[in-house]
C-alpha cells in the first residue's frame, strides 16, 4: 500500500517563493528569519570550510576559526589528527580559548578551572568532591562532529551524517588539484596569516560576487588603469574564458582558454619565466613536459559553496554573522617549493586585499551598497538571468557561459534552494 | 607576579630570563647553578612558585606516558583538590 504523504505536513520553505529561474527576491538577503533557516540547513548541515592543516602545523597547535556564528578552535592533537572544538566551557559557557592561536596540549577555562584535552575531552575540574569525586561528569567540549580535509583545506560539517565531503566537493576537487599542481611539491600552505574583513552585506552577495565576471571592469577598473593590469581583457565580449557551474553550487570562471591563446607561461600572474627562474626549473624538474602546460594555464578561479573562494593568488574564506553581515577572511597562496612566487603573492595580496588592498574596498563597497539598496521597497526582485538565452553544456556535461554571464550565480542558487527545501 | 603577554614569545625578560608561555600559563625557564650542579628552575609566573627539576627528573619527565601525563593535567589531581 502506498504511503500518502500530505503535503502540507512538510515545512514548506521560507525561501521557496523567492527564487526564480532568472530572478530572487530581495528579501533572501535582509530577512532575519531566512538567516536563521540558512545556520540550520546550510551553515550547520553542509560542508563548510574553516581552514587549512598548515595552520596548525605541530602536535598540539591550535588556531581559532569561526563556522558561521559558531567560535571553533582546530586542533591539531598528539598524534597529528585535526580536530574542531566548539569554543564554549561545558561547565558555565565561557568561552575557553581566548588567543587566536596557540600551542598546548590541553585547555584550561578561566572561570573555574575546567580543562580539556585538545581533542575535547573533560581531564578534570577543581575540588571534585562537589561532583561526587575524579571522573563523576561526562562533560567534554562541543566538537564539529564530521571533519576532513582534502589536500589540506579542512572543512566541516555539524550533521552526524550526510554525504561525504568528497561527494560535497565533486568537481572542485579538480581546482583544488589545480591549485596545489602550481607547487612543485604538489603542495599549498595557507599560513601567511588571515586578515578579517568585515563587511556590513549579506554573505550571499560575496558568495555570488566571486565568480560574476560581469563586473570587474566596472568595479576595478581604477585599479586596472593603474596598474596596467591585463585582468579586465578576461572578462569581456571578446574573452574565450568561460564561467562554468560545476556542480553543487560551485562555480568558476575558466580562464584557460585565454591563457592557452597567448601560450606564454606565468603570463596568469602577469609575469615571466625570467623573472622566476628559480620556480620555473623546480617546475620543470617537478613535471617534466607537463610543467609548461601547468605554468600556461594558471590557478583556478573557483569559488566552492558555501564559502571557501580560490582567486589565483589568494583564498577568501567566507563566514556570516547575521543577515547584515559577514566577515571575509583573506590570506595569500603559498605554494610548497615556491619560494620566489611566495614572496610576490602576499606583497599581491596586501595590495589587493590587504588593509588598504583596492580589490577588496572596490568590492565591498559594491557589497554595501548592495545590501542598502535589496532593503529599498521597488523593485522587489533581483535579476540573474545574463546569460541564459547563450548557456551550453560542455563535454563534461557541466553548464557554461560567457565569460561575463550568471552561470555560476544561477547554479548556487539552485544548490542553496535543494538544501533550503531538503 | 602575574604577567600577561599578549604576542607570545620568545621572550627573554631581565631578571626573569627565559619564558615559555601560552594564553593557558607563563613559565620562566632557566638552568640554575646554585647547588652542587645545575638543574632547571621554573616559575609560574602568575603565581610566584618555583620548582627546581634535577636531570633525573627532567630524564622521568620526557619518559613519561601520555597518559600519566595527562593525569597530571587534571586540575583537581594536585593543585586544586578538596583535602579532607
Amino acid at each position: 500500500m502506498p504511503t500518502v504523504i500530505n503535503p502540507d505536513a512538510v515545512p514548506k520553505s521560507l525561501v521557496s517563493e523567492l527564487i526564480r529561474p532568472s530572478q530572487v527576491h530581495g528579501s533572501l538577503y535582509t530577512d532575519p528569519a531566512i538567516f536563521a533557516e540558512e545556520l540550520t540547513k546550510i551553515w550547520f548541515k553542509t560542508w563548510v570550510f574553516v581552514g587549512h592543516e598548515s595552520e596548525v602545523p605541530e602536535p598540539n597547535d591550535y588556531v581559532r576559526k569561526q563556522m558561521a556564528t559558531q567560535d571553533v578552535v582546530m586542533t591539531r592533537d598528539r598524534d597529528g589528527d585535526i580536530h574542531l572544538l566548539i569554543n564554549r566551557c561545558a561547565h558555565r559557557g565561557l568561552q575557553v580559548c581566548d588567543d587566536q592561536k596557540g600551542n598546548s596540549s590541553s585547555f584550561r577555562c578561566p572561570y573555574h578551572g575546567w580543562t580539556y584535552r585538545n581533542s575535547g575531552e573533560l581531564l578534570g575540574y577543581p575540588y571534585n568532591k562537589g561532583y561526587g569525586g575524579k571522573g563523576r561528569l561526562e562533560l567534554g567540549m562541543g566538537k564539529v562532529p564530521r571533519v576532513e580535509s582534502y589536500r589540506g583545506f579542512v572543512f566541516g560539517s555539524m550533521a552526524d551524517d550526510g554525504p561525504s565531503l568528497l561527494e560535497h566537493l565533486g568537481a572542485a576537487t579538480g581546482e583544488i588539484d589545480r591549485l596545489a599542481g602550481l607547487s612543485p611539491k604538489g603542495e599549498v600552505s595557507l599560513d601567511a596569516g588571515w586578515l578579517p574583513h568585515k563587511t556590513r552585506a549579506n554573505w550571499k552577495f560575496l558568495a555570488e560576487n566571486e565568480t560574476d565576471g560581469y563586473h570587474p571592469q566596472f568595479v576595478h577598473g581604477s585599479i586596472f588603469g593603474v596598474t596596467g593590469s591585463p585582468i579586465g581583457a578576461l572578462y569581456s565580449d571578446a574573452s574565450t574564458a568561460v564561467t562554468r557551474a560545476l556542480g553543487n553550487g560551485h562555480s568558476e570562471n575558466d580562464l584557460r582558454p585565454e591563457f592557452r591563446k597567448f601560450a606564454e607561461p606565468m603570463r596568469w600572474f602577469g609575469t615571466t619565466p625570467e623573472r622566476v627562474p628559480n620556480y620555473v626549473a623546480a617546475m620543470r624538474e617537478a613535471y617534466g613536459e607537463d610543467a609548461e602546460r601547468r605554468m600556461i594555464e594558471g590557478a583556478p578561479h573557483v569559488m566552492i559553496f558555501p564559502n571557501l573562494f580560490i582567486a589565483e593568488i589568494q583564498v577568501f574564506n567566507i563566514q556570516p554573522n547575521a543577515a547584515n553581515e559577514c566577515i571575509s577572511y583573506a590570506t595569500a597562496v603559498q605554494l610548497r617549493g615556491g619560494a620566489e612566487l611566495n614572496r610576490r603573492m602576499i606583497s599581491q595580496s596586501i595590495g589587493s586585499v590587504g588593509p588598504a588592498g583596492m580589490l577588496l574596498a572596490d568590492d565591498t563597497e559594491m557589497y554595501e551598497r548592495n545590501q542598502q539598496g535589496v532593503s529599498m521597497l521597488d523593485p522587489e526582485w533581483l535579476d540573474v538571468r545574463r546569460g541564459l538565452v547563450r548557456e551550453t553544456t560542455d563535454e563534461d556535461g557541466f553548464t557554461i557561459g560567457a565569460a561575463t554571464d550568471e552561470t555560476g550565480m544561477r547554479g548556487f542558487w539552485k544548490q542553496y534552494r535543494a538544501l533550503m527545501e531538503a | 607576579m602575574g604577567i600577561e603577554m599578549n604576542d607570545r614569545g620568545p621572550f627573554d625578560i631581565p631578571d626573569i630570563g627565559p619564558v615559555v608561555g601560552s594564553e593557558f600559563a607563563e613559565i620562566s625557564v632557566n638552568v640554575d647553578s646554585e647547588a652542587n650542579s645545575t638543574r632547571l628552575r621554573l616559575e609560574d609566573l602568575r603565581t610566584g612558585r618555583v620548582r627546581y627539576l634535577d636531570p633525573l627528573e627532567l630524564e622521568t619527565i620526557i619518559w613519561l606516558a601520555d597518559g600519566h601525563l595527562t593525569e597530571l593535567l587534571d586540575p583537581s589531581a594536585d593543585r586544586w583538590r578538596d583535602r579532607s
